[in-house]
Order: structure tokens, then sequence, then C-alpha cells
């Protein structure tokens, strides 16, 4: 190649490369965003990048993810999704809270985060989040803002700051040939730790399932979730967690390992579960249940459970920070998500298996037959079995303090 | 050029490096501790991050665990290193393979020997599984808690298998540098073979044990990946707690991560100092 | 010394056996799981076999063979760069007694004895002024800090037996610097390069708190990946990124395996604290 030719070609790139930034710097005003159309927030993102943090722990949710998600945006919008996992979510929300410290207004490195909860209320509070957009969205109206479980987030307003994913309810797992008389409410579960013990065991918060598992004894304690709503209230919680605490601790020494140490993270629990080490597992997500012994990882013998006393349930969401650059990127990501075809894809247990955040009633016929069509595998519990006595999730104020008081008084002692 | 200047342009970059990255880290971590961070507004230093680490039962019982982890991994290392050199430093077969091994152990990361010891000394691992086929053991439960236990076995035994290769090369590199001729003159004296060992070839090697050993114990009082894939949650090792607070929800608690942080640094550099002092005076002793 | 007496060579075999079998033992299971489809408790072998772990590990999604170019990339970038910086610092050190010296010595060396998570939380609140968070340069400046120690040190000791009179006899018969560099100070140090740059690379190839810190999650080096894979639960797909994780090193043991040997001055640097 001739030296003109050469100058040329690489101007060319050059020019190319300019031109292709310059589309995802445009899209860091949020406000100028909101004032668009649709068309033109899809044309705007075209070609673009969008980084979603994300929990990483579930291959199958990653594969969800990257390949049937990231496969739309690729083909149907030209955008590059790039999942980044996540050991926790907080991770993610220190990031872009130690980038509004050190001034990063709109070159942020987060696009968007799958989030609820005190994380979700972290990031409101201190002004981290993008919001006032969700009527930009046309999927938009597929969800049910009026549903109060979706309206709030752990009992924060949502206030257009977040738009829903995903819905999760906690159940129970056992080896029905193992353990074929599993207890079926937590004052059933205490009688059966003091008979059985060394058989179960708990995950230590901050772990998020470990820590969901206290607030129902919680529940428990305070005679129902009815006497804990609202905002955080010290006299209250101060007379329901001294008794928490110690049943818990009176419990100890039942546990795994005589409650000397408990599993670091559900991961742990799962393993102790999978060897028969414990006879009891739980999770927020049923459907891994159905995984793990689709991965040959729990024995075919499984099986899932709600309580007769019911089980915490939430909606989780996905936020898009205040100083991402690729806003509109992230908008066509999330109306992609809640279309029908996205929740009903992870759905399917062989996917996922998870509940859909918006109302199937408001999707098209066929999307409709579709979710109507799914069948749960006899590992897992099903949603609406499990909805029927669904409890709610107590405002963040309540959370970090249960989480906190067991850290410090059962863990410590 | 005069060897001053010299010098200096040598060793410039080197320590352009460590001043700005490993002293300006340990500035700004000191910094941040006194819960002095202008960017947002706190301009008044104080000690409250320092007081409430210090006021924490569980900061005294992570040091208590975490020196017991570092002390304990670093003497057996030692010891165990020194009787593999030994063994090496002879001819006979298969010395070839384990000279590879011992080097092919340097090259695995910690944290996969970390999983392979999860996975060999967990309570439903591979040699508890043994345990059950020689029908030592009836379910998991009865086999010895080594992983997630308060001693912290498992986090040991993967420090030992993965710092015997490391001290042991060093010490090995010396004794060959040393030769064999001090040894023999002692035998030919009379020195038994322990004499021998004892009072001519240790005091020779001491040097190259003490720095190697010293590394290790820095090593392994504050690694992270190993005591949070290996440890139990509370008391948890020290690094493991600073991490945890600094990245916790709450974030009046990154100062006290900081504070920890630097705690973790003096104290470290006291332990060795004092390590050091006290073996360097047995060496001229 | 005289020949072995029998208990003694049955004891050194006994010994050497023990000590093969610990050496490896380890990466045994980790081996196995890979292949395995489940494997629970009391099973010595699983009952099933499988290739899934390794078809995802090796696959776009997983992200493992990005993240292993990326990690050589990042550990070979280190390397070079202790190289370019430590050679330098080493010559210094083993060559030249001058005031301060041991200072000096003591500040380098400082990174060796004061753990990682002391430094990196405050490194952390640096870079992120600088703009050096969440990117590759930054992780490799911050992998410096516990590599350029031990590259230091073996230099020094390489050096330290270094006779710079050869040098001067060069340049005094009309070579230039490049050229007396090249032919007579290049190859004398050569030993210590590779052991030095050997430690430099698996101290960089094993990092984990570091990068996580620095890469904010977004440098996904190996054992970041594997670590999350193994605090999840996933055995088998941790067995097959651990046996990808330690091919490299392995690889890289092969090619430089007789500098460890001890025959050279190299490794016996470490015996100058």
């Amino acid at each position: 190649m001739t030296l003109t030719r050469r100058a040329l070609l690489s101007t060319a790139m050059t020019l190319a490369l300019f031109s292709a930034t310059q589309v995802q710097a445009d899209s860091a005003d949020g406000d100028a965003l909101n004032k668009m159309t649709w068309d033109q927030v899809v044309e705007l993102a075209k070609g673009g990048t969008v980084n979603w943090f994300m929990w990483g722990g579930a291959d199958n949710i990653n594969q969800y993810v990257s390949d049937y998600v990231g496969g739309i945006l690729k083909d149907e919008y030209g955008i590059t999704l790039n999942r980044v996992g996540l050991t926790d979510t907080v991770e993610a929300v220190n990031i872009v809270l130690g980038e509004k410290e050190s001034g990063v207004m709109d070159k942020g490195s987060v696009d968007m985060i799958w989030i609820n909860g005190e994380n979700y209320r972290t990031m409101k509070q201190g002004g981290l989040a993008y919001c006032g957009y969700t009527g930009l969205l046309p999927n938009n109206a597929l969800i049910n803002w009026d549903n109060p479980a979706i309206a709030n987030d752990f009992g924060v307003p949502v206030d257009g700051c977040e738009v829903p994913w995903s819905k999760a309810q906690f159940a129970f797992a056992h080896d029905s040939a193992k353990t074929p008389n599993p207890p079926k409410s937590i004052p059933e579960l205490i009688g059966w730790i003091k008979a059985n013990p060394g058989q179960f065991t708990y995950p230590a918060p901050p772990d998020f399932n470990g820590a969901v598992f206290v607030r129902h004894v919680f529940y428990h304690v305070a005679g129902g979730s009815q006497n804990l709503l609202g905002e955080f209230d010290q006299a209250r919680y101060d007379e329901v967690a001294t008794k928490t605490w110690a049943l818990l601790n009176e419990l100890e020494p039942f546990l795994w390992r005589e409650g000397q140490t408990y599993p670091n993270s559900i991961a742990q629990m799962n393993e102790l579960f999978a060897n028969a080490e414990v006879a009891l597992n739980f999770n927020y997500e049923p459907s891994q249940f159905g995984l793990a012994v689709q991965a040959g990882t729990y024995p075919e013998t499984t099986r899932s459970y709600g309580l007769a006393d019911g089980t915490i349930g939430n909606t989780n969401y996905t936020i898009i920070p205040f100083n991402s650059p690729n806003k509109a990127a992230a908008l066509v990501l999330q109306n992609v998500l809640l279309s029908g075809e996205a929740q009903y894809e992870k759905a399917r247990p062989e996917v996922w298996g998870t509940s859909a955040a918006i109302e199937i009633s408001r999707t098209s016929p066929e999307i409709q037959a579709q979710f109507a069509s799914i069948v749960t595998p006899v590992s897992v519990v099903s949603a609406e079995e499990l909805g029927k006595n669904a409890l709610p999730e107590l405002q963040a104020g309540w959370i970090s303090a249960i989480e906190q008081g067991w850290i410090a008084n059962v863990a410590q002692k | 050029m005069s060897d001053r200047m010299r010098i200096m342009l040598l060793l410039a970059p080197a320590m352009l490096i460590i001043v700005v990255l490993f002293f300006g880290g340990l500035a700004a971590g000191l910094m941040r501790s006194f819960n002095y961070m202008p960017v947002i507004g706190l301009t008044r230093p104080n000690l409250e991050a320092y007081a409430a680490v210090f006021t924490s039962r569980e900061f005294y019982l992570s040091f208590l665990l975490t020196f017991h982890i570092a002390f304990t991994s670093t003497v057996i290392s030692s010891v165990l290193a020194i009787g593999a050199a030994l063994l090496l430093r002879r001819s006979f077969i298969g010395k070839s393979v384990i000279n590879f091994l011992f080097q092919l152990n340097l090259t695995v990361p910690h944290i996969v020997g970390a999983i392979g010891i999860l996975y060999l000394f967990s309570q439903s691992g591979s040699f508890a599984r043994l345990g059950y086929h020689w029908g030592l053991i009836a379910k998991p439960g009865d086999f010895p808690a080594l992983v997630f236990d308060p001693y912290a076995i498992g986090i040991i035994l993967q420090y030992v298998w993965k710092e015997i290769p490391f001290i042991g090369v060093i010490v090995l590199a010396n004794m060959q540098a040393i030769g064999q001729d001090y040894e023999s003159v002692a035998r030919s004296l009379g020195a038994s073979r322990w004499q021998a060992f004892r009072h001519v070839l240790l005091p020779l090697i001491f040097p190259g044990v003490l720095s190697a050993s010293v590394m290790v114990f820095a090593f392994t009082f504050g690694a992270y990946e190993i005591p949070a894939l290996l440890g139990q949650n509370y008391p948890a090792a020290l690094p493991v707690l600073a991490y945890r607070k600094y990245t916790d929800v709450d974030l009046a608690a990154r100062p006290e991560a900081m504070a920890m942080a630097i705690v973790i640094a003096v104290l470290s550099a006291v332990m060795i100092y004092l390590y050091l002092r006290m073996s360097r005076r047995k060496i001229r002793g | 010394m005289g020949p072995d007496p029998f208990a003694m060579r049955a004891f050194r075999i006994l010994t050497g056996v023990l000590l093969i079998v610990w050496l490896v033992l380890p990466l045994v299971p980790l081996a196995i799981w890979s292949f395995a489809r489940g494997w629970r408790f009391p099973d010595l072998l699983p009952q099933e076999w499988s290739l899934k772990a390794w078809s995802y590990a090796l696959s776009d999604t997983s992200g493992v063979v990005d993240s292993l170019g990326l990690t050589i990339g990042i550990s070979l970038g280190v390397t070079v760069l202790s190289i370019l910086v430590g050679v330098p610092a080493g010559r210094a050190l083993g060559l030249y007694q001058f005031r301060g010296k041991q200072a000096v010595e003591l500040m380098i060396l400082a990174p060796t004895i004061v753990p990682g998570i002391a430094v990196a939380l405050g490194i952390h609140s640096v870079f992120i002024a600088l703009g050096l968070t969440n990117t590759i340069p930054g992780v490799m400046l911050v992998h410096l800090v516990p590599t350029l120690p031990y590259m230091v040190l073996v230099m020094a000791g390489i050096f330290a037996n270094f006779d710079p009179s050869y040098e001067a006899q060069a340049r005094s018969l009309g070579a230039g610097p490049v050229q007396t560099f090249w032919y007579i100070t290049l190859p004398a140090i050569l030993p210590g390069i590779i052991v030095g740059g050997m430690f430099a690379f698996l101290v960089s190839w094993s990092q984990y708190i570091l990068t996580l810190l620095i890469g904010g999650g977004r440098v996904v080096t190996l054992p970041l990946l594997l670590f999350n894979f193994a605090a999840s639960g996933r055995n088998d797909i941790t067995g097959a990124i651990g046996m990808i994780y330690i091919l490299p090193g392995l690889l890289i043991l092969l090619v430089t395996a007789r500098h460890l040997s001890g025959q050279n001055g190299a490794a016996g640097g470490f015996g100058r604290l």
C-alpha cells in the first residue's frame, strides 16, 4: 500500500472511531434524553456499548444475559452488551459512589446495576441514580405500578428511579429421600432443629440469603410482619430483637458445628446441602434448586416448599447511575428486559425459571400462551404456590438494623 | 558522571514507583483513616476510626487469629523446608522429580491451592469420603473440622503447602552455594551428622532462612483470598475484616477500614522488626 | 560424607514419596471436578462424567479465554516493566556502597513486609483521583508494587557477584555503551533477569486483592474469575478454570527450570535481607 493510501485509510479509521465515540459521549445527558422520542433514543444508542454490573454467581443467569439479551441488543439494536459480574452488588454501588466523590460526573464506568433493597436505598439517598425517564420506555406500559410491591423497593418508593426486572420469593428445600417430613413453618422448624442436632444452619448475614432467613425468625417473634411495617421504629425493634437473638442463641448448640461457625455464603450452604451435611436448604430463588438438580449437584429427590406462615418475597430492579455515559443504550436494554419475550425466556425453567415482573395479562396473546405452557420441574415449588403466602420485605432501615444486630448479638457471642 | 549521580539515576525509576505508589498509598490511607476527606467536605481529622477499631472485640480476636496463622505457618514451613532442602541436595532416585514438583508448586497460585485444600479436607471432601469407605466415619459431621474452623487448620495447611517449596528453593540455593566442605571438615574432626548440621550448616544458611521466613510471615499475615475461601466467619482474618468494612454499604465504615489497614501495616512492620532483631542477635551470639 | 546406611536411605525414599504426593495432591480433586457432573459425598469418584464444565469454560459466554489473554498480557507487561525498572536499581544496590543505602534497601523491600491490603485501600483512593481505577494500566502499575522488590532483590544479588572491570575493559577497547551492555553485562546478569522475571510474572499472575480493588471488577483476570466460581459453589467450572489457570505458569517453569537449581547466585540473592 502506498504511503498516501495508508495515510488516507488511517485518517478515515480515526474519523470513524471519533464519530463512534461521539455517539456514546452524547448519551450521558439524562435531561436531554428525557425530552426525546423513543425512536430518537434507539437511534442515539446504535453502535454503542452498555456496561451492566450484576451479581455473577449463577452461570445460567450469566448465559441468559450475555447470550440471549446480548444477542437481541446486538442483532436488533447494534448495541454491545458488556456484562460485568460481581460477587456482591454493593461493589457497583461503591464504584458509583467513589466516582461521585471524585467528581466523575459524566464518564462513569457503570451504566446499569441489578439492584434492590439496601443498595437501592443507598443510591437513591445519595443522589446516585438517573430518575424520571421510565415513561419513555414503550414496555413501561406492561408494568403494574399500582402494585405496592412493585412501586416500592423494600418500602422505599421507586419514584421513577429504577425499573423492575424479576420477582423472587424465599423457599426451602429438602431431600425427600433422606428427610421425608421437613418442618413447614418457623415454629415447626425451631422444634425440628432441637430434635435433629447438627442438621441445620444458615449463612451468616450480611449474606443475602442468610439475612432473609433471620428476618423470617424476626417476623415470627414479632407475631407477624404486619406489626413491623412502616418506618424503622427503634423501640419496636429493640423489643423484638432481644427476643430474636435469645431464640437464635438458644438454637446455636443444635446447629451444624454447634453454631461455632456459620457458612460464609449461600454457596457454602449449597455445598453442605449437596453433600448431606445439612438436611435443609433455602434460597430466595427457588429455581436454583431445579438447576442444581439438572446439573447433578443435588440429588434427584430434592423437593422445595414454602412455609405455612408465609415466606418473604421481593421484586428486584435495574437502575441507571447518574453518571452513566451510555444512558440511551441502557434505556434500550431496560426496554428489552421488560419485553414479554425476554420475561418469558427467563421464566423458562431450563433458562432461569424466575417469575415475571410485568403483568402477563398486558402482553400479547401469543406471549400469554407461552407463559401458560411453562412446566415447573418437580423439584421446584411453583411461583403461584409460593405466592399464596407471600410476606413483604421491610423498609431498609429495619433490614440493616437486623443485620447489624445479628452480627453483634449472635455471631459475636 | 560522578558515582553519586549515576547511583541516583539508576535508582530513580524504582524509587519513584515505590515512593508514589507504596508510600503514597499508605499516606492516602492514613489521611482517610483520620476521617480527613476534603472531597466530600470532611476537613477535621479525628481519631474516631481508630477508637472504633481498638474498642472492637472483633478486631482483637481477628488479630490473634491472623497472628496465629502467620506464626504457625511460618514456623512449620521453615522447619520442613530446611528438611526438604537437606533431602534434596543429595542425589537419589526421584530427586529430579521432586525438584520439578517443588518448582511446579511455586507456579501454582495460592487460590488454586486453597480450592484444592478445600476439596480435600472439608467434611465432605476427599479424605472424608475415604474415611467413610474405610468405615471410620458415618456422616460428614463425624469428620474433624479442618476448614472453616477456629484454629484455621485448612488455611495453615495451604500456606505450608505453598511455602515449603518457596523457602526450600532459597535454602537449597544457599546450601549449594555454600557447598559441603565445611561439614566435611567438621565430620572429619569427629562431629556427628546432627552436630555438623546444627553448628556448621545451620548458622550458614540462617540468613537465607530468615529473609525467606520474614517474607512468608508478612505474606501469610496480610493475604486476603485464602482466609476468604477457607476461613470461618467470625472471627475472620484481619485482611478479610478490613475488606469487609471497606465494602460495607454503610460509608462510615470506610475510615474504620483504612484505620485497620494502617494498623495491619504498622503491626507487620513492628513484628518483623522485632523478629529480625531477635534473630540477628542469635546470629551474632 | 560416607554412603547412606539403609535406614537413612529408606527414610529418604519414604519422605521423597510423601513429598511428591503432597505436592501434587491439591490439584487432583480440581482436575477430577472439571470432568464431573455432580460429585456428592460419599462417592470417591464422580458417578457421572461430563465435558460440560470445559465447554462452558472455553465458550465465549464465560469469558474465561478472554480473561486468560488479559491476565497473560498484564503479567507480561508487569514483568517487562519490573525488569526495566529493577535491573538498574539492582545494579545500584549490588555494585555500590553509598550513604543511605540501607534506607533505600529498606524502602524498596518494604512492600514485601507490609501486606498488600494495607496499601491497596490507600492506593485505591489515589488512583480514583488519577482516573486509573478500572483500567488495565492502573492494574499493571499497582502490580509493580509487590513485584519490584523481588526483581530488585534478585538483581542486587546477581550484581553483587558481577565484576564491573570487564565492562571497563570493553570500554577501554573501544566498545560503545550499548555494545558493552549487550555483549558483556547482559549475558552475565541474564540468569538473574530470568529468575527475577519469573518471580515477577508469578506474583502478578496470582494477584487477587490488588486487581479486585484497583480493577474494580472491570479488569477481570483469571484469579478473579476463579474466586467467583469457587465462592459460588460451581465446583466443576472451578476445576476447569483452575486447570487452565495453572497452565501458563507450568509452561514458564519448563522454559526456565534450570535456572532455579541454585547453580547461580540468583536465588541466593534472597539471603541479602
